[in-house]
């Protein structure tokens, strides 16, 4: 599924991802576990919590990382 | 923005110290750097790209030298425009390393930590944010970290000037030492190696969610985000134009009206005989009364109140928040949230404004910032101008004013975005911390903008008094406004010495208004010469910045686009506003 659809305070594991250096810098590697923290109106961006960190994430960049959900709080 | 100072101070002889800071983004290295170094700062750029830089001065103990403030990165490997620079600055060799890790977010931080070892400098870790991490339940063993990275790791709370003292004995301790570079790693094995660090030296209590984590969640959520974002926003205007009309007129009209100004009159006419001269100096538009009245009573307390308001949210982490809820809106307009930021600064000034789109946009994206700050973003200084013309007289003309500022944003970023081939660059980012910012680094980055608008601006808005006070003294003015005078009076319905705020607009925005005020406008009048002046000729400083940062032919364009665009809009609401006056009368 991609991260795009991802439900606020769901927690996704990521099976595949654009190659992009600042993903990449950015902790963003298959097998990454994250919780969405919110996402934005009119396809703004999806903000991601890994470990304490939060991440926005363009929506256009969310569609194309496809994740598989693990766990819902 | 001075050139040169990487060269003349690159490699300092005679003992003198020179040590690179290092870190990620957003882990407190500027707070670090104000706190090490001297009054001697300045900004500079690095030749061959568009990053600036900080360098300071070092006097710890009997050691003297310098200190650079690289920009902050994650990585090393010269993908984007700061990480070249980092590079660049590695080369060119130093004494000693400060790498700033933020205790935090302890493993990203270690892939610079990891990467910086390839080089053969000594290297110090500076385990910043200590208290934060501790507030988080974050625990980490100093000792087994600075067994690991090969080099002391010094745990420091740089905003209470905690571990710094002992953060530079150690920088200048190592300095002396002699290294080897460490082997290069590929991405997956260094990755395996810093997540190996870091499960053996950190470790994780729980702890109950602090107030300032709840408002870091609810900054990023629509609800309650958006209405906060408001409010700050509210907040912030108020304290610029509430204090900005404070000081103005409790403190610096006063002063510069009834001691200032008798003084200098009375002086000037003992030494100076009447006639075109001494008008010249002290006469209705002299040099000496507009040239101490306009930049020092009506505009600086805006100027300043602003870059207070912004360099404090800029160094709070809340800026980037703003920029995360507006991207669904500004990507509509082809540009992505980050440009907020500089969109928001233009309202201090443009030359920073389109300086600071330099960073991580696309052409497109610094194209159609640096127009829309050029065609509708008031200046402070201009806004200083709008608040002495229209708040005393009519609010209505003057949220007339920003209004329409805002809806010929939107309709020229629709414009614009069609017109310009290329994407955007999406939003991805890191949301920074939220923390109340340290003074010094406040007080610092304050001084630095000060300074850069008082050399950027005073001088041109002098220059421009002084051809003011010649051209009307003299006559000259006249026999321009009979030249233009039809236009001004039968398009724009203002009298024809308006033609000086035209003349005058061209060198400095404020300039295109404040004219106005000796003018006894009515409200119509003082509408319309708002709006001409709003969307007129950006200044001449944002015009050398075109100039500089794209080409002529741009900085050309977009000045006949806004000009054109200001005789047009001023010109329809003088006739529909004459025309509804004319109907109700």
């Amino acid at each position: 599924m991609p991260l795009a659809y991802g439900q606020k305070s769901s927690t996704y594991r990521i099976e595949s991802l654009p190659s992009s250096h600042l993903l990449k810098v950015l902790g963003f590697r298959e097998g990454t576990q994250f919780t969405v923290q919110s996402k934005q109106p009119f396809k703004g961006p999806i903000v991601v919590k890994i470990g304490n960190r939060s991440i926005a994430i363009d929506y256009d960049v969310a569609s194309e990382i496809l994740v598989e959900e693990v766990g819902h709080h | 923005m001075s050139h040169g100072i990487a060269a003349s101070q690159k490699n300092p002889s005679n003992g003198k110290i020179k040590i690179l800071l290092m870190g990620n983004p957003n882990v407190g290295k500027s707070v670090v750097f104000s706190k090490l170094t001297g009054v001697h700062v300045d900004s500079s750029n690095y030749a061959g790209t568009t990053v600036d830089y900080t360098v300071g001065d070092i006097n710890f103990g009997n050691k003297q030298g310098i200190m650079i403030d690289v920009p902050g990165t994650y990585s090393l490997e010269a993908t984007s425009e700061a990480e070249k620079v980092a590079v660049a600055l590695l080369e060119e060799n130093a004494d000693v390393i400060i790498c700033v890790l933020d205790a935090t977010h302890l493993e990203r931080n270690l892939d610079l930590a990891y990467q910086l070892k390839e080089y053969p400098i000594p290297i110090v870790y500076s385990l910043n944010l200590m208290d934060v991490a501790g507030r988080q339940g974050i625990k980490i063993d100093v000792d087994k970290l600075s067994e690991e990275l090969g080099s002391p790791v010094v745990p420091t709370i740089s905003i209470k000037n905690i571990g710094l003292r002992e953060l530079m004995e150690v920088a200048i301790e190592s300095s002396k030492k002699q290294v080897e570079p460490g082997p290069k790693l590929e991405d997956q094995e260094r990755w395996d190696k810093i997540r190996e660090i870091a499960n053996k030296v950190q470790s994780q209590v729980d702890r109950e969610i602090t107030f300032i984590q709840k408002l870091e969640n609810w900054t990023v959520q629509p609800w309650p985000g958006i209405p906060i974002a408001l409010l700050v926003l509210i907040a912030s205007l108020g304290v610029v134009v509430g204090g900005g009309k404070a000081l103005r007129a409790v403190i610096l009209l006063p002063l510069v009206r009834q001691v200032i100004m008798p003084f200098l009159s009375k002086l000037i006419s003992f030494i100076v005989p009447a006639g075109v001269f001494r008008n010249v100096l002290v006469g209705e538009f002299g040099i000496l009364v507009i040239g101490i009245e306009w930049p020092f009573a009506l505009i600086l307390p805006y100027v300043f109140l602003f870059y207070a308001v912004f360099s404090f949210l800029e160094d709070s982490g809340y800026l980037p928040r703003i920029g995360v809820l507006a991207d669904g809106i500004l990507r509509r307009i082809g540009i992505q949230g980050g440009n907020i930021i500089p969109m928001m600064l233009g309202y201090g000034c443009a030359v920073p404004a389109i300086l600071g789109t330099r960073a991580a946009n696309s052409n497109k994206e610094r194209i159609m910032v640096a127009t829309l700050v050029s065609f509708a973003v008031p200046c402070a200084s201009q806004s200083g101008a709008f608040f002495a013309l229209l708040g005393d007289r009519s609010i209505f003309s003057l949220i007339f004013v920003y209004a329409l500022s805002i809806l010929a944003m939107l309709a020229v970023g629709v414009i614009l975005n069609k017109m310009i081939t290329g994407r955007s660059q999406p939003l991805l980012l890191e949301v920074p911390n939220l923390l109340l910012p340290d003074k010094d680094a406040f007080k610092k980055k304050l001084k630095l903008r000060m300074k850069h608008f008082l050399v950027d601006a005073e001088g041109p808005m002098l220059i421009g008094i002084v051809i003011a006070a010649v051209i009307a003294e003299t006559g000259i003015l006249n026999e321009i406004s009979k030249a233009i005078g039809p236009f001004v009076q039968g398009w724009l319905g203002l009298p024809k010495e308006a033609s000086l705020s035209l003349l005058l607009g061209i060198i400095r925005r404020e300039l295109a208004v404040l004219p106005l005020l000796e003018m006894n406008l009515n409200t119509l009048q003082l509408t319309v010469g708002s709006v001409v002046a709003l969307f007129y000729l950006p200044c001449l400083s944002v015009f050398a910045v075109l100039t500089k940062e794209f080409s002529l032919k741009v900085a050309l364009l977009i000045g006949l686009i806004t000009t054109a665009s200001a005789f047009l809009f001023g010109g329809i609401i003088n006739h529909i506003g004459s025309f509804i006056i004319g109907f109700m009368g």
